[in-house]
Order: structure tokens, then C-alpha cells, then sequence
């Protein structure tokens, strides 16, 4: 039941985002922060997964995340610089903010089994959102031929982390269902 | 002057080899001139670099680059990390996992087996390649290549007759290895407790491991005509070129000791030098066997 539920709020997530970004066709400095926002959120949960969660799996998922979302941060980040590109706010980042917010919610009142479940589940149904938006939107979007590689040079990173979200899933359905 | 010993029990005073004359001197020149020319080999042997190639695969961008490199067993891989993120180099079958390279960092490891390696990164599972093993020095009875060399590589509990010289050669190896060092230790052992039945195992292990040598080496040489350039090639110039000079070695040290036998006196420390030395070239000899086909 938990399991559906995940599934079902996923993808809503990813209605949702794929929505917004669909909504309207974001300029090179909008773009730049929507994916910088994105790298953010990322790094931010994956923190309260080292913080919340005992299992190794999750813990070197979640070191995985930081680390990889932090050198692509600080990849857009010197990327923009050079090209002289601010990123600017979207409507697309602010969604992407308060639904973070609530999923920072949801995860904060879940421990142990059933937290590490929801972040895997969160963070396929995120990185399948993000792939989505950025082949979608974004990089026909983006203006800048630069700026338009190095996103279309990200989607694998996010293919990768995706499938290791789909890895670790099965993972904990496959412990739970042994230890039960 | 000639001076004979013909004492049977070992004494003290008797421990001089009985040597006659200007023929016997001429024969301990011949052997020692032989022992020379082993460590001179020796020392040859050891500034020669060895073959083992080293390849490199690259990871950028999310990539390994080349996703199937064609190596030899033996050879080492270099994975050098020049994306921006850390990977892994983890085989598929476990046999190996580099753990979490950092950008700018490099991993090797030496491929141990033939056939198809398929590896990915573990945090990123859609980075997957793959490495195709060809026999080398090291399995060069495996010729089979796909997955069916897994089990080559860990070794099938089945027997066969030994029909093909890289199957003759290890098991000869093992004789030639382990009787030196047995005729070495029984003629010192004999002299510490002054006893002749050790000399005499030692001097008919002597013997033996001159009878058995030569073959050793003749498997080697047909190894190496059965599979040119299948070998790491300095490696076994030195190789064989040490080990047939061996095998006269321990003909002239069998002719040597056989001497003191039918005299019944313990062998010289000449001749024990001699063997000495015998040994340490061939520990070097068996360490670039074991280079060969275990890799570096």
C-alpha cells in the first residue's frame, strides 16, 4: 500500500514538473537557475538522508548525490560565469522549491524502513522529472550553444542517478520482503 | 702433489674435497666460469623490462572510452577518472571493484582471466563497458573466448591428461624447483650432522634433477614454437635462455657431485657454492615464470 502510494505521489511529481516547465519557455538566465535550484534541492535531501537514515545503501546513495550534484552545481556555476549569464527566478524553480519543501516535510516525519523507502522512491520520481524537463523544455529552450551542451551533456549523470534510485528501490523492497 | 681421501666417514680434516690434480682444478674453473654466466644472466635479466603492457580507458563525460578494449591476460588497465564526477570500475561478476575514483584520479588492475569482462560504474549504472581478454602468457590453454572462460578462469576440477607443452611445462617446473633445493639441503644437513646417507640423497637428487631439467626445458621451448608472440618477449629470451643454461648447469654440478660419491667423501664448499648460486638463479628463473603467467 505504501509502495502504491509512493508510486502514485511520484507521479504526480512528475506531472507536475513536467507541467510547469512546459508552461512557458524559460530564457538562458531562467534556465541556468532551474537547473541550479534543482542540483540544490537535490544536496539538500540527500543531506537529511545522511542525517535520518541508518542504511549504508541510502547513506552512499545520498553521498553519491552530493557529490555529483555539487560538481555539476559548481560545472553550471563556472559555465554561467563565463558566458556572463545570472541566473535568474522562474516560476518552474519556485515549484520546484515548495514541492521540495514538502517533500522535506514528508520525509522529516518518517524514520528508519519507511523513511529510506520514500527517498528512494522521491528521488526516482525527481531525477525521472528532471530528465523530463531538461530534455523537454530546457534544452530546446536554451539559447546558448555552450549552455545548451553541457545540459544535454548532464542527462546522462541523471540517466545514472536514476537507475541507481531504481537499484537502491529494489534494494529495500528486496530487504524488506526477507525480513518479513 | 696428490692428496686422497679415503676415509667414508666424514671428518673434520676430510672435508676438503679430494680433487686430482690439474683436471679436477680445470673442471672447478669450467663450473665456476658456468656459475658466473648464470648470474651474469641473472643480472641481465633483472634491468630487462618487462612486457606487460599497460592499457588506459578513459572516463569522461559520463563515459569509458573505449567501451571494449581488447587486452591480453597479464596486461594491466589503467582507468583514468577525467570527468568532473567519481566512478567505479566494478566487474559485473565481482571478480573486481576499483571503489570511488576521484576526478583526476587513476586505478589499475592486472586481468587475471580471458573472455568477455563486462564492468560498470556502480553510482551510475548506465556507465557500463567492457574488456575482451585474450589469452596470453598466462592461459594460453584457454582458447576459448565469451563467458564460457569464466569458468576457465576459476579453474575446472576436471582432469586431463597434460597433452600440450603449456600444460607440461608447470608440471616439470615443479620437479626441477624442488629438487635443488632438496640435494642443496640434504649435502648441507649431511655435513651439520655428519652424515653420509644425506650426502648420498644429495648427490642422487643431483641426479635426478639433472635428468628431469633438460625435459623441463624442452616443454618450455615448445610452448614458446606453439604460441610465438603469444609471450611477453623479453621476458622469455631471458626465460628460456636462463633455463636451458640451468639445465647444463645442474648436468655439470650431477657429473660434479657424482664425483665425490663414487669416492664416498662429502662435496667440496666449492661445489656447494656452486649449487648456492644454482639456486638463487633459479628463484629469479621461477619468478619470471610466475611473471608470465600471473601477470605483474
Amino acid at each position: 500500500m505504501k509502495k502504491l502510494v509512493s508510486t502514485v505521489v511520484g507521479f504526480a511529481f512528475t506531472l507536475s514538473v513536467g507541467a510547469i516547465a512546459h508552461a512557458q519557455a524559460p530564457t538562458d538566465p531562467q534556465i541556468v537557475g532551474i537547473v541550479q535550484t534543482a542540483n540544490r534541492i537535490d544536496i539538500s535531501q540527500a543531506r537529511l538522508a545522511l542525517r535520518k537514515s541508518t542504511n549504508p545503501q541510502v547513506k552512499e546513495f545520498a553521498n553519491q548525490m552530493i557529490s555529483d550534484h555539487t560538481a555539476l552545481e559548481k560545472s553550471v556555476s563556472d559555465l554561467a560565469n563565463k558566458l556572463g549569464v545570472k541566473e535568474e527566478p522562474s516560476d518552474t524553480a519556485t515549484q520546484l522549491k515548495q514541492q521540495a519543501a514538502e517533500e522535506t516535510k514528508k520525509l522529516s516525519a518518517l524514520k528508519g524502513k519507511d523513511f529510506d523507502r520514500e527517498y528512494a522512491s522521491h528521488e526516482i520520481a525527481y531525477h525521472q522529472a528532471v530528465i523530463d524537463a531538461a530534455t523537454s523544455t530546457l534544452i530546446p529552450n536554451a539559447k546558448n550553444a555552450e549552455l545548451k551542451s553541457a545540459l544535454q551533456g548532464a542527462a546522462p549523470l541523471l540517466q545514472g542517478h536514476l537507475q541507481h534510485a531504481q537499484q537502491l528501490q529494489q534494494s529495500l523492497q528486496g530487504g524488506s520482503s526477507s525480513g518479513r | 702433489m696428490r692428496r686422497v681421501n679415503s676415509t667414508r666417514i666424514p671428518k673434520p680434516q676430510a672435508d676438503r674435497p679430494a680433487i686430482a690434480g690439474s683436471r679436477a682444478a680445470r673442471g672447478r674453473c669450467v663450473v665456476i666460469a658456468a656459475a658466473l654466466l648464470i648470474a651474469g644472466m641473472c643480472c641481465f635479466a633483472a634491468q630487462a623490462p618487462t612486457s606487460s603492457s599497460q592499457q588506459v580507458v578513459v572516463i569522461k563525460q559520463m563515459h569509458f572510452d573505449p567501451s571494449t578494449l581488447n587486452v591480453k591476460a597479464g596486461d594491466t588497465v589503467e582507468w583514468k577518472n577525467e570527468d568532473i564526477f567519481s566512478h567505479t570500475v566494478t566487474a559485473n561478476d565481482g571478480s573486481f571493484d576499483s571503489g570511488l575514483i576521484a576526478p583526476g584520479s587513476s586505478w589499475r588492475t592486472t586481468i587475471r582471466k580471458t573472455g568477455s569482462i563486462a564492468y560498470h560504474c556502480r553510482p551510475h549504472p548506465n556507465m557500463a563497458a567492457e574488456l575482451i581478454a585474450q589469452q596470453g602468457a598466462a592461459h594460453g590453454q584457454h582458447e576459448h573466448g565469451g563467458t564460457q572462460d569464466e569458468e576457465h578462469g576459476q579453474g575446472s576440477l576436471r582432469w586431463s591428461p597434460p597433452k600440450k607443452p603449456d600444460e607440461i611445462h608447470p608440471i616439470l617446473v615443479n620437479f626441477t624447483a624442488a629438487l635443488l633445493p632438496l640435494a642443496l639441503l640434504s649435502d648441507l644437513l649431511g655435513r651439520l650432522f655428519r652424515r653420509p646417507g644425506l650426502h648420498a640423497a644429495g648427490a642422487w637428487i643431483m641426479v635426478y634433477e639433472a635428468a628431469i631439467t633438460p625435459l623441463t626445458v624442452l616443454a618450455g621451448w615448445w610452448w614458446k614454437s606453439a604460441q610465438p608472440n603469444q609471450l611477453p618477449a623479453k621476458l622469455i629470451t631471458v626465460h628460456q635462455w636462463l633455463g636451458t643454461g640451468a639445465a647444463l648447469l645442474f648436468i655439470v654440478l650431477a657429473a660434479w657431485r657424482w664425483r665425490f660419491h663414487n669416492r664416498a667423501v662429502p662435496p667440496s664448499w666449492t661445489y656447494l657454492a656452486v649449487a648456492l648460486v644454482a639456486l638463487v638463479a633459479l628463484i629469479y628463473q621461477g619468478s619470471l615464470g610466475g611473471a608470465m603467467v600471473f601477470g605483474q
